[in-house]
């Protein structure tokens, strides 16, 4: 220690004592006080695994249902719910399989429960089957017209906000309230049953609106409705690329 | 949902513009985000201001030389607190300790702050303040002066060898010191800049723009507590020192000022998809904090204000008074310019839907960890520390020695 301090510097001697005895602090604490385990990520992970692996298993697979019931299976994979698990509605169900006499899995019947995904939400997408559950067969469990295993409308439904919601909402309230889906778009009869393969069409021309908006428009209807040059307003697009016709918007 | 839960969505939902996802209605990174950057920001631009001296020999401002050192030891002490209780568990703080983390640059912070605090700062306080130390110890008895031996780690030596150490030391100190307040603040800025998923904060400029609202808002904050500390401790305020350093804040906000103004042009220039929602935020949402604190009153007023001294100098240069008060004035209002700007970086960058087609809003909570009381809390506590080293390593004898060299001279 003397001879440090003959060596160096006095400010530096005590700052060397003082870096070297918080290193050997630090590594002692380190090194000897930490517990492996804490400064270890593989002892960690290893811990982890086994604590995982410890918890009991609850969830028994859709396959092992399949066994049983192989006829419910085989219904559901070509219906609309093929992609949902058995257990995403019936809940876990590996007691069920070890006990099947004993243990039952949940038959949900409340009318909260379809909802969860089929009430109305601005956010799904377009099409997707959206119900008003206070106003949609009040009192009803669903499963007294819908079979969840083979999902499909009792009847094929009229209105095409039954599926498309969003937009019936929004021409509700729109200058187009007063036209019917049909005035626009042609959906054939095959759309009601595989919506996502056959499609309504959709006006293609400029002429179609212009039957109601052209300057010499006849329609009688269109009496009131905002009137352009079809010559000159839009140069080549369809109307539809600048105005939404579900609520288009009127700038005078 | 529990009913916290639903209230608070009860009071935000009307307030959301357009389409947000669910998950972004509330804001994580709150007020407590917004205090860490500004406090690391003052430690960086009070260091800055500190190696004027040292480093660039501007003689002037030698007066603020110990007291920028302290105060930047203040809020550094305080920065990590922020960001710790942000977390949630602040009693949980000594687990970053035993588990260095390297490969995440959020925990990288640790390794960065800790080459601040003890590789820099608190060895050039030492070396600044040994021979004072030693000294006090001798002078006083009992318990300060056990104190005051154990801070200057029972040093005695004020031999020639031993002081030719200390400035050269001071000196090595400074030097690697700037890159490392560079480094400190830079850093914070990266953070941000390298979210490359978040338009608003993904600029390489971020780090620069940050740095140098850092060293604006260190050497502002600095020139402030001169201002007040001075006639408080019966002292004159020496105005040459405050010039200059007045001086060279105006360059700073200047610089800082331009570099905002490049980073905004680039971005209404480049046009990328995020412009329009930007736009709206920052028309909207962010238009008293940006526009008016930030741009407005943190920024082009105090420019105003300075260049009105330096224009009517001969006006100026007379009245004393006046050229105090216009000062003090600026400074503050860079103050609550700097604040606005974390604010803007940190809450703006969360306040616009990633789908770019809505905008949330942040409804700050008074109390709890992540409240306005707890932010004001975090702030004060740096003066508070600032108190007690100021009680402890006295920088009056510097701070008075131009005030009163000056006076003399002057005759009085």
């Amino acid at each position: 220690m003397g001879k440090l301090f003959e060596k160096f510097p006095d400010p530096l001697a005590r700052l060397i004592v003082v870096v070297a005895a918080l290193f050997a602090l630090g590594a002692f604490a380190y090194f000897v006080l930490i517990p492996k385990p804490v400064k270890d990520v593989e002892m960690q992970w290893a811990d982890a695994i086994k604590r995982e692996k410890a918890r009991p298993v609850k969830y028994a697979g859709f396959h092992v249902c399949e066994e049983c019931h192989g006829e419910i299976q085989k219904k559901k994979q070509t219906g609309y719910h093929k992609d949902l698990s058995c257990e995403t509605c019936h809940g876990p169900a590996k007691a069920h399989t070890e006990n099947p006499d004993k243990v039952k899995p949940a038959i949900p019947t409340a009318r909260t429960f379809c909802p969860q995904c089929h009430a109305f939400n601005p956010s799904r997408p377009r099409g997707f089957p959206q119900i008003n559950p206070v106003a949609h067969n009040p009192l009803k469990p669903c499963s007294s017209c819908h079979n969840p295993h083979d999902p499909k409308p009792p009847t094929t439904p009229k209105e095409c906000s039954a599926c498309h919601g969003e937009i019936a909402r929004m021409k509700a309230v729109s200058h187009h309230v007063q036209l019917e889906c049909t005035v626009c778009h042609v959906a054939p009869q095959q759309h009601k049953v595989s919506p996502r393969s056959v499609k309504p069409s959709k006006p293609q021309v400029r002429e179609f609106c212009g039957k109601c908006h052209g300057k010499d428009a006849k329609e009688k209807l269109a009496a009131n409705a905002p009137k352009i040059d079809m010559g000159e307003h839009g140069e080549k697009y369809v109307c539809w690329q600048c105005h939404y016709p579900h609520s288009p918007e009127v700038e005078q | 949902m529990n009913p916290e839960t639903m209230h608070s969505l009860q009071e935000l939902l009307p307030q959301i513009q357009g389409y947000i996802y669910p998950n972004e209605i509330e804001i994580h990174w709150g007020l407590l985000i917004v205090v860490y950057p500004y406090i690391t920001g003052v430690v960086a631009g009070a260091f800055i201001l500190a190696s004027l001296v040292k480093v660039f020999n501007v003689k002037e401002v030698q007066p603020l030389y110990r007291l920028s050192l302290l105060t930047a030891l203040a809020y550094l002490l305080v920065a990590p607190m922020a960001l710790v209780s942000h977390l949630g568990h602040a009693e949980r703080f000594y687990e970053i300790l035993l588990t260095p983390q390297t490969s995440s640059a959020m925990a990288m912070f640790g390794f960065v702050y800790a080459w601040y605090l003890m590789a820099v700062l608190l060895l050039e306080i030492w070396f600044v303040h040994r021979t004072d130390m030693i000294d006090m110890a001798e002078r006083n008895t009992g318990a300060t002066r056990l104190l005051y031996r154990a801070l200057s780690l029972f040093s005695k030596d004020k031999g020639e060898r031993a002081v030719a150490f200390d400035h050269k030391a001071l000196k090595v100190i400074t030097i690697v010191g700037i890159p490392s307040a560079f480094l400190l603040h830079g850093y914070v800025g990266f953070i941000f800049g390298s979210i490359k998923a978040n338009p608003w904060w993904s600029s390489v400029l971020i780090p620069i723009v940050f740095l140098f609202s850092a060293i604006v808002s260190g050497i502002a904050l600095v020139v402030l507590l001169y201002l007040i500390i001075t006639p408080l401790t019966g002292g004159k305020i020496n105005m040459k020192c405050v010039d200059k350093a007045v001086d060279f804040l105006f360059y700073a906000v200047i610089v800082d000022f331009s570099l905002e103004m490049v980073d905004f042009i680039h971005r209404v220039y480049q046009s990328e998809e995020e412009i329009k929602i930007l736009s709206e935020m920052v028309m909207n949402k962010l238009f008293a904090s940006l526009i008016i604190v930030q741009v407005l009153l943190g920024m082009l007023v105090p420019l105003l204000l300075i260049s009105l001294t330096k224009i009517f100098k001969k006006r100026f240069s007379l009245n004393e008074d006046m050229r105090k008060m216009v000062y003090f004035i600026s400074v503050i209002l860079i103050q609550f310019g700097i604040f606005a700007t974390r604010w803007n970086v940190v809450i703006g960058g969360q306040m616009f839907s990633k789908s770019f087609r809505g905008l949330t809003t942040y409804k700050m909570e008074f109390g709890g960890i992540e409240g306005l009381f707890y932010a004001i809390l975090l702030l004060a506590l740096p003066i508070i520390i600032l108190a007690v080293l100021l009680k402890i390593l006295p920088p009056w004898k510097e701070l008075r020695e131009e005030g009163e060299a000056g006076a003399e001279a002057a005759g009085i």
